[in-house]
């Protein structure tokens, strides 16, 4: 048998091993919903020996289960139940949930950038280019296995908490989900172990058949780690919306009905969105730390190119974002009214105003980047005087969705005002205009991206000038109608107003997919103006992209307290009811301090995960000449 | 074509498309769920 054959057959045997070891867990599931093997006879009443067996109903599903669970312990402040430092609890398990948080989204999204990458250098006819592309999916992984390392002990950290201060919690929790609590541990396994190959494989595999095999494997190693997030997100979704319990809170042996609650699904979407998102923010703010501290225009070249890449992968994650949050929301009224008044109406809503500035920032900083991006290649200076018009409509929409329903007031102010809310300000704090500015912040962006894409090129097309002029009818005609439907459901009773969202955000993702589609066919065998000047950009534009990081991981926080705090005093919502001294809702100011400290927490520690990039990076020269990846290259010669 | 690269002709062609798309985006998203999109302009 050759060497190469070997090889082949040795990686489609490391292929076949991570789809066994993804297979592994279900396999090892199947007898989980024999929680029947103690169940009932025919009559589904009586025991052979003559046992009662306890029927309940689904508090969500309203279906007929057999009880095979304990109920929800009603806990008691004390050290049975709530075992203490001097310390407030709460604060510990968010520092440390968060922590894990952050990099668990990270390592879960950096091998999808991966895979993307990997995959576009193996379907690029331009070898050079093919070449770049795969420099640059191992850069990313390389970042992201450190991290990885980091999310498995903080992940330990985590469990060691919740056991530590909340046992009571804990052990109902894992009760509920037993059926799959080992399930995630295997696919932590399964991920460790797909990550490690896929990532030492690299240079044994990157060439013809075994690349694919390879490419494969990031496909099977996105599966596992998506799979891993599914099954977080339902325990999350459990606490908040619970399903496959009585109304005790006893388990009826469906454990699909625990997995799939009301919530889940909307999470899943929103989540995996928001990790793409941040990631491509933590990438893109890794390629600008280290375009500052490049020394040569090589590396300077490289690490402008690979912020540019991030940043657009990020952003891709980030438009959407906004809507799956909507649905998420949605979803949450129809489970709750309640919930989500106290989301959006009652105790939370000021940290919604905290978080559309946030996504404000999220958006005013892409664009920034996007118009100083333009700075580096020729041909884009025709766009430059037309960048205060869109300045002025971002500064409106952004103005618009953050404007407050009611102000936090003393009596004397309330009193100059005439009320809570503002006479003319106060209009704008209601949904149908804060609809209309969020899409038109969303429908600049756009605008912004396909500026961009065209900025050194000059269409060749017979039809060019129809396409551009139609182009320009589109956005104006999405413009007008956006604003038109936020202004039209002033004057429509609110069951009808609330439809109006649908084909605003219908408009800007209009505007998405058809100008880019439009552009990418006007720009086919466009007449170029000069090439992009990689690295020639302002150091201001690097600034922005870190940003966007710390906005992302800012506003990740926020999200990921206020979807929390939202079930109040309880543990589980209506099942299990919080006894512990901190079964409050912090003041706005605390919360935002302490998601202030998790993020500097975070970005302080990323700091060391690319400090340690760094280091292998110098070893780089010497690996370059033999061939292995880790060369600084130069970068594509377009987008 | 070259009618199409007329900027009045390549306006008036644009306004249509994108006008009557929009109205046909507005009208079937707000009949697909349930209510009337027309509502002001009935009552």
């Amino acid at each position: 048998m050759g060497p190469v054959t070997r090889k082949r057959l040795l990686s489609v045997v490391a292929l076949c091993a991570m789809i066994g070891l993804l297979l592994l867990p279900i396999v090892m599931a199947l007898p989980s919903p024999a929680i029947g093997e103690d169940a009932p006879t025919a009559d589904g009443v009586k025991k052979d020996d003559g046992e009662k067996v306890e029927k309940g109903r689904d508090v969500y599903y309203k279906t007929e289960g057999i009880v095979v669970g304990a109920p929800a312990p009603k806990t008691t402040d004390g050290p049975k139940d709530y075992p203490r430092y001097n310390f407030e609890s709460r604060v510990l398990l968010w520092f440390a949930n968060q922590q894990h948080l952050y990099y668990g989204s990270f390592v879960l999204a950096v091998p999808i950038f991966c895979m993307i990458i990997e995959f576009m250098g193996v379907v690029t006819k331009d070898k050079a280019l093919a070449k770049r592309y795969d420099q640059l999916a191992y850069d990313f992984i390389k970042i992201s296995l450190t991290a990885y390392s980091l999310t498995a002990i903080l992940g330990g950290i985590l469990i060691f908490t919740f056991l530590t201060l909340y046992p009571a919690f804990f052990g109902y929790l894992s009760s509920i989900f037993r059926p799959v609590m080992h399930i995630y541990a295997l696919m932590f396994v399964a991920e460790s172990g797909t990550l490690y190959i896929y990532y030492y494989g690299w240079d044994k595999m990157k060439e013809g058949f075994l690349k694919w095999i390879h490419l494969s494997m990031s496909v099977i190693l996105n599966v596992i780690g998506t799979l891993l997030m599914f099954l977080a997100n339902s325990w999350i979704g459990f606490m908040m919306s619970p399903a496959g319990v009585d109304e005790q809170g006893r388990y009826l042996g469906n454990i699909w009905h625990v997995i799939h609650t009301a919530l889940w699904n909307p999470l899943n979407v929103h989540r995996i969105l928001g990790n793409m998102a941040f990631g491509g923010g933590v990438v893109a703010a890794y390629a600008a730390y280290r375009f500052l501290a490049s020394k040569t225009e090589e590396d300077r070249a490289h690490y402008d190119w690979m912020g540019y890449i991030a940043m657009a992968l990020g952003v891709s994650f980030l438009i959407p974002l906004p809507f799956a949050g909507y649905w998420l929301m949605r979803e949450v009224y129809a489970y709750r009214q309640q919930m989500g008044i106290t989301l959006m109406g009652g105790l939370l809503a000021w940290l919604f105003i905290i978080q559309a500035t946030m996504i404000g920032i999220l958006f005013l900083s892409t664009n920034y980047y996007l118009w100083q991006a333009m700075g580096r290649m020729r041909g884009a200076e025709k766009y430059q005087r037309y960048i205060k018009y869109l300045v002025f409509l971002l500064a409106c929409g952004f103005l618009v969705f953050i404007t407050p329903h009611t102000m936090v007031m003393t009596p004397a102010e309330l009193k100059a005002m005439g009320g809570q809310q503002h006479p003319v300000l106060g209009n704008y704090g209601v949904m149908s205009a804060k609809n209309g500015g969020i899409n038109v912040i969303i429908t600049t962006t756009v605008l912004s991206f396909v500026w961009y894409m065209r900025g050194n090129k000059v269409s060749t097309v017979s039809w060019a000038k129809f396409g551009n002029i139609f182009m320009g009818v589109f956005f104006a005609c999405a413009y007008i109608n956006i604003i038109w439907l936020a202004i039209y459901g002033y004057y429509i009773p609110a069951n009808v107003r609330v439809g109006l969202s649908v084909p605003q955000v219908a408009t800007t993702l209009s505007c998405l997919f058809f100008m880019f589609a439009l552009n990418s066919v006007m720009m086919k065998g466009a007449k170029q103006m000069g090439a992009i000047e990689w690295g020639k950009i302002s150091v201001r534009s690097q600034y922005a992209l870190i940003m966007l990081a710390t906005a992302f991981t800012w506003m990740m926080g926020l999200m990921g307290y206020i979807r929390s705090s939202v079930r109040l005093f309880w543990h589980v919502n209506e099942i299990m009811r919080d006894n512990s001294p901190w079964a409050y809702t912090h003041t706005v100011g605390f919360a935002a301090n302490m998601i202030s400290f998790n993020v500097l927490f975070f970005w302080i520690s990323i700091l060391f995960v690319f400090w340690l990039g760094s280091l292998a990076a110098k070893k780089a020269p010497v690996e370059a000449k033999a061939g292995v990846p880790g060369g600084v290259p130069q970068p594509a010669g377009s987008h | 074509m070259s009618a199409l690269n007329n900027p009045v002709v390549a306006v008036i062609v644009s306004l249509i498309i994108a006008v009557g798309y929009f109205t046909f985006v507005d009208h079937y998203l707000m009949d697909m769920q349930g209510l009337d999109y027309w509502y002001l302009f009935r009552k």
